[in-house]
């Protein structure tokens, strides 16, 4: 086996992503890799990311038959996948081996907005402590400036897919 | 080598110490019921009561949770390198204690 360390992916020398970029930081792919763009991140730390809601949504197909609502679960996946590429570059040693972190608790939700086709969703998220492999994040999703729905969740890291 | 003096005893003092830790060790128990779901009262639980396994039973992302707690209650962090506070309630108010000493 070679003893040569692997550079770490030069993703992970830059503070904003596009959508192509997400794709090489999240194992989600399209209908589920639900961010769109990040504007700014701060590795281990903080993220500020972008998701737009269309009408072309797969959920709006049964969410709801009589007025389209963007489901408060999808903000919570949204915000867990913004959090996860804030925890990416240190789930994946740097970009040398498949990102493996999923979302383990979902705590203190509360949802404060109806998001609907057309709304642009603003979300943050702030990690903090992190103990066994797993990150505390204080989330929120904001539209226009309105908070719409804002919370804690936990991102865990697994050693499954480490060589 | 200078001769080592032994400061006198004094037991107004001991108990006050004791009462600090007695308060202590008893705020850990009631963060452990408050933000855990523990499903015990405070007061049942020991002071060399286990965190996990055999005693409260409290799972990785419960410690997540005690963790957090602990920062926002007492603002000491507990990190992946502090892996004895997290063996028992009394490891756990040592620690605590610890965090509270370096502050002064």
């Amino acid at each position: 086996m070679s003893t040569v360390a692997m550079a770490p992916h030069p993703l992970y020398s830059r503070t904003t992503l596009e959508a192509d970029d997400l794709r090489e930081v999240l194992p989600h792919r399209p209908p589920f890799l639900l961010l769109d763009r990040v504007t700014q991140v701060e590795w281990d730390s903080h993220a500020v990311g972008v998701k737009n809601v269309g009408i072309g949504e797969p959920c709006f197909a049964g969410h709801f038959p009589h007025t389209y609502v963007y489901p408060g679960v999808l903000i919570v996946e949204s915000l867990a996948q913004l959090a996860g590429v804030v925890r990416s570059r240190t789930a994946t040693a740097g970009g040398t081996r498949p990102p493996r972190a999923y979302l383990a608790a979902v705590r203190g939700f509360k949802f404060t907005g109806m998001v609907r086709p057309g709304d642009r969703l603003l979300l943050e998220a702030r990690a903090g402590s992190s103990v066994n492999g797993i990150t505390d994040f204080t989330v929120s999703a904001r539209v226009d400036g309105a908070v719409v729905a804002a919370g804690r969740i936990a991102i865990a890291e697994t050693a499954e897919g480490e060589s | 080598m200078s001769a080592v003096m032994t400061p006198p005893i004094d037991p107004a003092h001991i108990r006050e110490l004791a009462a600090q830790r007695r308060a202590l060790v008893d705020r850990v128990k009631q963060l452990l019921v408050d933000r855990l779901d523990t499903g015990v009262e405070a007061t049942m639980i020991a002071d060399d009561e286990s965190l996990f396994g055999r005693g409260l039973e409290l799972d990785s992302i419960d410690t997540l949770e005690l963790v957090v707690a602990v920062q926002e209650e007492f603002g000491v962090e507990v990190t992946d390198d502090d892996v004895e506070a997290l063996l028992s309630v009394s490891h756990l108010a040592d620690h605590i204690a610890a965090g509270l000493q370096r502050e002064r």
